[in-house]
């Protein structure tokens, strides 16, 4: 937890920076008066200030024993979610959510290690439920696509 | 009561004992994910909903807590240990029986304060004006900070962040865009449900990836036998129930303090004044009536100031409240005057959900074995795609998914790292109501700030705010002069 405090607080203390190099230029009231810098301009101040305050309490701490930090495959399987999910959003309005959502179900769980058959059926079984839900019940106009599924 | 709310509590309760029962979902994440229906539905089966699920999730996290060791939700963690030890002693459907009956009249408890106090607080309440409401936002976000689990250092950076995402879009003063960047979906701020379908729901799918499959043996429990012995133990511990009710429904009633701090304290009372506590830890039935009947009344009570000032009483309440703001609603003083139906509806859910969570506890602790060997390789894909159609269901927007997919890596990774969520929840919705009523004041009174400490309740709220921030200051303090003092008594030689 040490170390990745002390980068934690880095991260916050450099938020707060940017803060304020966006609000530099933001225009005033008249009179002077504060407009809409103040509250981020006060946020800005407590990143740099608490940021400060835990690498300061990071640095004080013993070191304990190394964290467990999840192996390349688990990494790899997280960052693989993430991307196929980006995919997912550029792609669902091009080929409709039915075909888009089952596939990237079976691929999930496939990844995750679920057997074939299953995935099938699951990601089936799924995209029919949240398509009721969503499109029949709550009537919301989910993609079509070019297939007009 | 029509149909179709009947139908709505039973779906929910189903839903809830569900998420409740496996264990890594909240009942947060179980109202983040429930958004996007609620979203479409009247105000009244949504707040039903959410109350009748809220109240079930608590409950059913009791379970996998004795059957696997696992609690299903924080609120069960306090007494998880214990409950898994008296299974082991062959007595799982007692603490089961024990769950569901205490944990029922514990709801019922923060119900009937609900019901009593709101109105009174209501009244209080009309009189307040943007001076008061500031402090009172200030004072919750202060007190989430001070509750907040780990490092309250941490916990108060969350809440910044939070603050700091409110602030994106247009500002309330001239109109000027602020952290857009010139995208235009952002100028209306990071748009709520999104928010919080990432914030929850994806960061703990990509928290279960990373984890890899849970795998744990399952204990037997006989669910016909879980009712006996109830009504003897009730007759034992009836001053226990009583206490710790009115302990969780008054934390409750601290905004920011939710079911887990209500469950923690309610164990640790319990404790210090049992004639037993060397059980504690070790398999005692004691702390499990005292912390699950102070996590459901505490539930009730997180609706006290969500309902009378608009401020949430913990996360659950945070998301109920942005998504009234959403549908145009104001929770506050006014409600109970111009929709009361609103208000009737949240008394009469609490009711009827702590009524039906007997007979629905009983039939998940009798599918307690089923539920609890879904496999999470099917579950989390399932829950990664409800939340990306539930988040481009809001506004049929793709961005939106975007700020889903953006908000679960931040929350993985706050999490991760031990800083807690639900404050950047409270931010999110208590920094415009701060703002807000801070620019109001000082434009009214051509920036004259002498008034947010010279109106009475003003100075009072100011106060107990300045206490707040300062508590841990003192706290630090005290323990300092305790341990200089018992260092000295350890010095002086004994007198021959």
């Amino acid at each position: 937890m040490k170390k990745n405090d002390i980068i934690g607080g880095g991260i916050f203390i450099a938020l707060g920076i940017f803060i304020f190099t966006q609000t530099w230029n933001y225009p005033s009231p008249e009179k002077g008066h504060p407009g809409p810098d103040l509250f981020p301009n006060l946020l800005a101040l407590l990143f740099i200030g608490f940021g400060l305050a835990l690498i300061l309490k990071a640095r004080k701490l013993i070191s304990v024993e190394a964290e467990i930090v999840p192996g390349p495959k688990r990494i790899a399987n997280a960052l693989f979610v993430l991307a196929i999910v980006a995919v997912y959003v550029g792609i669902v309005n091009f080929v409709g959510f039915l075909i888009t959502s089952a596939v990237l179900l079976f691929i999930l769980m496939k990844k995750l290690g679920v057997t074939i058959l299953k995935s099938a059926v699951a990601s089936i079984i799924i995209t029919l439920f949240i398509n009721l839900m969503f499109s029949k019940i709550l009537r919301v106009p989910l993609p079509i696509g070019i297939f007009g599924w | 009561m029509n149909p179709k709310v009947i139908l709505v509590i039973i779906i929910s309760a189903i839903y809830g004992l569900f998420v409740g029962a496996i264990p890594g979902l909240t009942a947060t994440m179980a109202a983040a994910l429930l958004i996007p229906f609620t979203f479409f539905m009247d105000p009244v089966p949504a707040l039903v909903s959410i109350v009748t699920m809220s109240a079930m999730a608590i409950f059913a996290g009791d379970i996998p807590a004795a059957l696997v060791r696992i609690p299903g939700t924080p609120s069960s963690a306090a007494y998880t240990q214990d409950s898994f030890e008296l299974t082991k002693q062959g007595k799982g459907e007692m603490v089961l029986g024990v769950d569901v009956v205490f944990s029922a009249i514990g709801g019922l408890m923060g119900a009937v304060i609900l019901m009593t106090s709101a109105p009174l607080l209501a009244e209080i309440a009309f009189k307040f004006t943007s001076f008061e409401y500031f402090w009172l936002a200030a004072m919750g976000l202060s007190a989430t900070v001070m509750v907040s689990r780990g490092s309250q250092i941490k916990g108060a950076l969350s809440m910044i962040l939070g603050l700091f995402f409110s602030t994106v879009g247009v500002d309330i003063t001239l109109g000027y865009p602020r952290f857009t960047f010139g995208v235009v979906e952002l100028l209306n701020s990071v748009n709520f449900i999104p928010a919080m379908i990432g914030l929850f729901g994806v960061s703990e799918v990509i928290r279960s990836v990373m984890q890899g499959e849970l795998s744990y043996p399952i204990a037997r429990v006989r669910a016909e036998k879980i009712f006996s012995g109830i009504w003897k133990l009730f007759r034992r511990y009836k001053v226990n129930v009583l206490r710790s009710g009115l302990l969780g429904t008054f934390i409750g009633i601290l905004p920011g303090a939710g079911a887990d701090i209500a469950a923690w304290i309610a164990y640790a009372v319990s404790k210090r004044s049992s004639k037993e506590p060397e059980k504690y830890g070790a398999g005692s039935i004691e702390a499990i009536v005292d912390s699950g009947t102070a996590n459901n009344s505490c539930l009730a009570g997180d609706w006290v100031p969500a309902l009378v000032f608009g401020i949430p009483g913990d996360s659950i309440t945070a998301i109920v409240i942005g998504v009234l703001f959403m549908k145009g609603l104001r929770p506050g003083p006014m409600i109970f005057e111009q929709q009361p139906d609103i208000v009737y509806a949240v008394y009469l859910s609490f009711i009827l959900a702590n009524l039906l969570m007997i007979p629905f506890g009983y039939l998940a602790i009798k599918s307690s074995s089923q539920m609890l060997r879904v496999p999470r390789n099917i579950l989390m894909p399932g829950i990664l795609m409800f939340s990306i159609v539930g988040s481009f269901a809001i506004n049929n927007s793709t961005f939106d998914v975007g700020i889903m997919l953006a908000m679960g890596v931040i929350g993985y990774f706050l999490e991760a790292n031990g800083f807690p969520v639900a404050p950047v929840v409270l931010g999110l919705v208590l920094g415009p109501i701060v703002e807000k009523n801070f620019m109001m004041s000082m434009i009214k009174t051509d920036w004259d700030a002498t008034q947010f400490f010279t109106r009475p309740v003003s100075a009072v709220l100011c106060i107990i705010t300045i206490f707040i921030w300062f508590f841990p200051v003192f706290a630090a303090l005290l323990e300092r002069t305790k341990r200089r003092d018992s260092l000295r008594a350890e010095r002086i030689p004994p007198s021959t």
